[in-house]
């Protein structure tokens, strides 16, 4: 996204109901004194809240007639994010808290389609808190849990008191195999630093060289072809710009449903600048970043997370644009 | 020699600014409603002023936050407010209370032969002359628009997926159809002649209804949202922001379906944010992203004035009062502009 000081931080909430999002949202509220915050909630969320500026709405998603097939919006976002850009105060940052069972997807869409929303606000960071003793039960029975993980640039592991050790092992491994990328946060009652939470430009194209995923070793033997997982794939050789273009649009356009992110660094030939992407489904933010760094290998490096992933051809398909 | 902007800028006034009132209350004009010959300015602070020839009034604190949407029923103001109140307010600054939803926004608010109407939601309200107790209109979504008819027989109610068009028929009960086209559907509005329903979409486009056989299509090839537009007086033109000039769509004989809009005026790469028509004439008020307003006649466009110069916050609000004589004009940056219309000699 463009950067511009004006941008108030959007910060969204995911998780399922009971794992503690109210708990987190109480205690930035409070700790945060002094500092304006707007918070968005769902008729159906979780009660209590403890803010001068609590907007109430329906989470409403809309498709868009734009040739994206799987491009939705929150409609209620764009209208309140709009009104509340008419404030004259202006505000230190606002909270969206989705209801349990909300895919994270549309909202974060909402930020790439919609140009006054994307003028006035930026999206911050997808904060997913997850119940460290539900949360394996939850990834199985429903895909919601495993899409507020996908998403998530910070997964706020609550309630680690009430697991065992071999109980807490099994749980982050589970997210590390959806979202390696992903920084998870330990904590009893949501009490992680909310410097770990809040301002962290998470959807800032600059932040995407910063990657550095955790990698597990592969073992994709007993995965159900449903499952979240992630990919990632370097390449040391320079790519082919025109070619990494269509392969990469290409493979957004028919597979950008079952893609829920992407993000990578790419090295092109004859380009002395880095260049950086990252998408949501079909939808991606691109740029041309600075010069490669001196004394530093230059190499391409680009993560997926999504499901049938293993279907994709994507290694193939990202060596084929290996520069000639 | 060195360059005095001050002074640069006072010689760059145009004669409304010279002989206008300028005033700066670094508070974002949200609306602006002319009731008589004054006009009254809702804020991002939840305040209302209103402005005559005379003077400016306090700030009246109507809301907690922001004033979302403004009408007017007869000579008082209506005002829907992020506090989720929606208010009946006296040129005097007497507030009265209609309704109040708590949590949940006020979004739009109008009046119908004396029913007071406001949407929160996915309800319209209406509160019929004289009851305390406001009609429910239910609907799918939440609301992007709603409008009366001249006659106030019909009330179009905007949302996704279309349309929804209550008629009263002569035993006064509200029956509703759907007008369907897919995707997001904002504001909306009659066309003064009753024949035609337009509404600005999500996406960058409008859309209209002929709604004498139902034929509808979509005005596009705007590059951002169409957040303001209007119907010149006659029905002729529908005056459209969201380009980098108003684009004026044909809304005469079959409307516009396979003509060409008339575009003006072109300030170079500047959005045209906020569009108004002249009261009973086909010209229209440009304001643009930069500040600037520009009054140009549709139909003979070598007469385009400038009546205010940039001040670099976008054009929120412009409204000129029931007599013609004054214009007013707001800015996200809390800059009004107000002015006499016509010079001493009767000359603009």
């Amino acid at each position: 996204m463009l950067e511009n000081s004006n941008q108030v931080p959007v910060t969204v909430l995911t998780g399922f109901l009971g794992a503690g999002k109210t708990t987190l949202l109480n205690r930035i509220l409070t700790e945060q004194h002094g500092k304006k915050y707007a918070v968005i909630v769902n008729e159906f969320g979780e009660q209590g809240i403890d803010n001068d500026l609590v907007v109430d709405a329906d989470e409403e998603v809309f498709e868009m007639n734009n040739g994206c097939i799987c491009c939705t919006v929150r409609g209620d976002l764009i209208r309140i994010l709009s009104g509340l850009m008419k404030r004259a105060d202006k505000l230190d940052a606002i909270i969206v808290e989705t209801t349990g069972l909300a895919d994270p997807a549309p909202v974060a869409q909402t930020f790439f389609v919609d140009q006054d929303v994307a003028d006035r606000t930026k999206l911050d960071a997808i904060v997913t808190v997850a119940d460290a003793v539900h949360l394996s039960t939850q990834l199985t029975d429903h895909h919601e849990a495993e899409e507020q993980i996908a998403f998530a640039d910070v997964v706020l592991l609550n309630k680690i008191d009430l697991v065992d050790e071999s109980g807490l092992k099994v749980v982050k491994e589970r997210i590390k195999k959806i979202n390696p990328f992903a920084k998870v946060i330990h904590t009893t009652k949501c009490s992680a630093p909310l410097n770990e939470i809040l301002d962290l430009d998470a959807f800032n194209l600059k932040r995407v060289l910063e990657v550095e995923p955790d990698f597990l070793t592969s073992d994709h033997d007993h995965e159900h072809d449903d499952d979240v997982t992630s990919l990632s794939f370097v390449s040391e050789a320079p790519l082919d710009m025109e070619k990494f273009q269509e392969w990469f649009s290409k493979l957004l356009q028919t597979k950008g449903q079952d893609i829920l992110r992407s993000k990578g660094i790419l090295d092109f030939k004859g380009e002395s600048d880095r260049y950086v992407f990252q998408g949501v489904h079909m939808l991606m933010d691109a740029s041309k970043m600075d010069k490669w760094p001196d004394g530093k290998e230059r190499s391409s490096r680009i993560v997926f997370i999504g499901r049938n992933l293993e279907s994709m051809n994507l290694k193939e398909g990202f060596e084929n644009c290996k520069s000639a | 020699m060195k360059a005095d902007p001050k002074k640069f800028q006072e010689l760059n006034k145009t004669k409304f600014e010279q002989r206008g009132k300028i005033f700066n209350f670094g508070i974002p004009i949200t609306n602006a409603v002319s009731i008589g010959n004054s006009i009254a300015v809702g804020f991002g602070d939840g305040t209302v002023r209103i402005f005559n020839s005379e003077k400016s009034s306090d700030p009246i604190k109507a809301h907690k936050n922001i004033v979302l949407c403004m009408s007017k029923d007869g000579d008082h103001i209506l005002t829907g407010g992020d506090d989720g109140r929606f208010l009946k307010i006296s040129l005097d600054g007497e507030i009265n209370e209609i309704g109040n939803f708590g949590s949940r926004w006020v979004d739009h608010v109008t009046a119908n032969n004396g029913s007071l109407v406001c949407t929160s939601g996915k309800i319209v309200y209406l509160w019929a002359p004289d009851k305390k107790v406001p009609k429910l209109f239910e609907h799918e979504s939440t609301i992007g628009g709603v409008a009366f008819d001249i006659k106030g027989r019909r009330m179009a109610v905007s949302r996704y997926g279309g349309v929804t068009l209550w008629k009263k028929d002569y035993s006064n009960k509200w029956k509703s159809s759907d007008l369907i086209w897919k995707g997001s559907h904002n504001k909306v509005i009659f066309s003064p002649d009753g024949k035609y329903l337009v509404t600005s979409m999500q996406e960058n486009r409008l859309h209209f209804w002929r709604l004498k056989d139902k034929f509808s299509a979509g005005m596009s090839g705007y590059g951002t949202k169409v957040n303001s537009f209007a119907f010149a007086h006659d029905s002729k033109y529908l005056a459209t922001s969201g380009a980098e000039y108003t684009v004026c769509w044909p809304f005469d004989g079959d409307g516009p379906e396979g003509r060409e809009p008339i575009c003006f005026p072109y300030l170079g790469k500047k959005l045209v944010k906020c569009v108004e028509p002249f009261p009973n004439e086909n010209a229209i008020f440009t304001g643009f992203s930069d500040g600037s307003v520009f009054l140009s006649q549709i139909e003979n466009l070598d007469n385009t004035i400038i009546i205010r110069s940039s001040t670099s916050s976008e054009v929120s609000a412009i409204a000129v009062t029931n007599d013609c004589s004054n214009l007013l004009i707001g800015d996200m940056g809390g800059n009004i502009l107000w002015t006499s219309i016509w010079d001493d000699e009767g000359n603009n």
